[in-house]
């Protein structure tokens, strides 16, 4: 079967090098036309075709609630260690993101100094910060400046304005939050349910 | 208010100091009086008659619009807060005039009725379209989440209002219904027609805005669940029993993405055809400084053609043959310049030469090379049939022969050729 069979979109070659480094395509990204990229994936017919195309190789699309990213069938169940050791790190900062007064979520805009100069006046915050396990930073701006740079490595972020260093929270970012959603908690003694509505600071 | 006051007056301060106020209308509630009257546009004298006029008043050094003016401008650009009581005092004042006009069949309470039912109408319609924007703008904007739950929330609120007035405005309607028939007036029942659809059309519209703010409502209480959720794992984390009072370990095992599976891009061989276009070659080049290989080095890129050389090449060909065209009409003495061209055999080459083409040939050369050219002043006709039809049609033309001194001729052109080698 050749690649012409499948009537592909002429933009799945940038599709492909997008997800097939592990990233997320979200539609509220901007940076090199996502938000088209997004349109193009989500539009039915299109998603068919590249479904069926890239399952050729194995990969599969997967959506979340606005972004799509690849899965692979079959995979190996391999580097469980270093998986654990990620999302326990992503609890912490989604855990940090969450304690802002300002809470940090999917479409929110920050820089870097606000986080740092929140955390600065909050000995939990800096607490929090501290202990998120990133090396060779030595004060706070440039521990949220690493972490910052760390999520939109992996397509959570989006470094919005260079200048500014200004950065917006993509919609993929609730991946991180359906995965959090979704751990469940045994021996729940349900002192976490009297306190609706109110996030601890 | 502080003086006598009329709308000349108003209009024309408003006017004078526009800048001013819509300066003062974008930034409201934080200019001061000196940041005000440092502008260049404004003198000290020309705020105090502003302030005169109530136009602008000033509290604890903060200067602002007089609220009238604000309304009066958010309403012409349907922004601002929602205020469904305005239509309540219109059913209000609509109920009021219909009962006069049940009293007395009088043209000016009938005239009143239609006001009050057209501002109903307007009305709904933009406090309907300001719900809608306030209600995304929230969502989208407002930074503080509990503020913005409360604002939904009232937003909510809002819309059952607007939707009972909804009601009320056609409980009026129909219970008039019979009075409005007797005054058998066209103009009215256009108007209650109109209202009726719209009325429709909005409960729809407001159908649409309960499940956008529901929507948004749920996926805030979500995000704050989730997060409530984060900071409960990241305690059990900091007592080190994730992996024991959590099915943390399984979740994360079954978590599918490539990048957080280790997986690589995959690697595939380059097309050996790839390798023999230009990009190819870039990339051999790259790869043969890495490695220091001097025989990929050899072939070259030839140099990037211009963009519009396919037009370029054709614009030239025309000129030259103009130009070939005119030097052998003027050796030849037997026809004039329009049966020339019309006769002439243009090479294949060209295709094939419609008669508008030999026309607009004509006229170039008519008008380029005037200076070789003997113009007889004298029509003769010529019939023809358009290009794709078979209309007879008849065209008259000047006669034009090829100037008699051809030395002259000759010698300008000489010298033409060498103004352009030089």
């Amino acid at each position: 079967m050749l690649a012409e069979d499948f009537n592909l979109p002429k933009q799945t070659h940038d599709i492909f090098g997008i997800m097939a480094r592990g990233n997320f395509i979200s539609s509220n990204g901007t940076k090199d036309g996502m938000n088209r990229l997004y349109d193009i994936v989500n539009n039915p017919d299109n998603f068919d075709r590249l479904q069926a195309y890239f399952n050729v190789i194995r990969y599969n699309i997967e959506r979340g609630n606005n972004f799509f990213y690849f899965s692979k069938l079959n995979e190996p169940n391999s580097e469980i260690e270093k998986k654990l050791e990620r999302f326990e790190r992503y609890i912490d900062i989604v855990d940090l993101l969450a304690s802002m007064d300002n809470k940090i979520t999917i479409g929110s805009r920050f820089r870097p100094s606000e986080i740092a100069e929140e955390c600065n006046a909050n000995v939990r915050l800096k607490q929090k910060l501290q202990k998120i396990p990133l090396y060779r930073s030595e004060t706070l701006h440039n521990k949220v400046r690493e972490i910052c740079d760390l999520m939109s490595r992996d397509s959570f972020l989006e470094l919005e304005d260079e200048k500014t260093e200004s950065y917006k929270v993509l919609d993929s970012y609730s991946y991180l939050l359906d995965v959090i959603n979704s751990v469940a908690i045994y021996e729940d003694s349900g002192n976490s349910d009297d306190a609706q509505g109110l996030i601890y600071n | 208010m502080a003086l006598q006051v009329n709308v000349n007056d108003i209009l024309s301060q408003l006017y004078h100091q526009r800048g001013v106020v819509e300066f003062l209308f974008a930034n409201r509630d934080n200019i001061t009086v000196n940041e005000l009257l440092n502008r260049e546009d404004i003198s000290a004298e020309q705020y105090q008659k502003l302030k005169s006029l109530d136009l602008v008043y000033e509290y604890e050094n903060i200067v602002s619009l007089n609220d009238a003016v604000v309304a009066m401008f958010e309403d012409f650009m349907e922004i601002g807060e929602v205020t469904p009581g305005f239509i309540n005092d219109y059913i209000n004042e609509l109920n009021r005039h219909i009962r006069f006009y049940q009293e007395a069949r009088e043209m000016r309470f009938l005239r009143s009725i239609k006001k009050y039912l057209k501002r109903i109408n307007a009305t709904l319609t933009r406090e309907i379209i300001k719900l809608q924007k306030n209600v995304d703008d929230t969502y989208k904007n407002e930074s503080n989440y509990r503020i913005k739950l409360q604002k939904l929330e009232d937003y909510r609120e809002k819309r059952d209002t607007i939707i009972e007035f909804i009601k009320k405005t056609t409980d009026v309607v129909e219970e008039t219904r019979s009075l409005f028939a007797l005054t058998n007036d066209s103009e009215l029942y256009g108007i209650v027609s109109a209202l009726k659809v719209s009325l429709i059309e909005n409960l729809d519209y407001l159908i649409e805005i309960q499940t956008d703010i529901t929507d948004f409502i749920n996926k805030i209480q979500f995000q704050i669940d989730v997060y409530k959720k984060a900071q409960r794992l990241k305690e059990i984390k900091e007592h080190g029993s994730l992996y024991y009072k959590t099915n943390f370990k399984e979740i994360v095992q079954n978590i599918n993405t490539l990048k957080h599976n280790g997986h690589k891009t995959p690697k595939t061989k380059i097309a050996v055809d790839f390798l023999f276009t230009d990009d190819g070659h870039v990339l051999c080049k790259r790869i043969a400084e890495k490695y220091k290989l001097t025989r990929l080095m050899v072939r070259g890129i030839a140099g990037k053609m211009a963009g519009n050389f396919k037009d370029k090449g054709l614009e030239q060909q025309i000129k030259l043959d103009t130009e070939k065209l005119v030097e052998r009409f003027l050796v030849q003495t037997k026809t004039n310049l329009f049966e020339y061209l019309m006769d002439y055999k243009f090479p294949k080459a060209i295709g094939t030469v419609t008669f508008e083409d030999r026309l607009s040939l004509f006229v170039e050369i008519a008008m380029e090379y005037q200076t070789v050219l003997d113009f007889k002043y004298r029509l003769q006709y010529y019939d023809y049939n358009e290009t794709g039809s078979t209309v007879k049609k008849r065209l008259g033309y000047t006669l034009i022969l090829p100037a008699k001194q051809k030395e002259k001729a000759k010698k300008e052109k000489v010298k033409k050729d060498d103004s352009e080698k030089e």
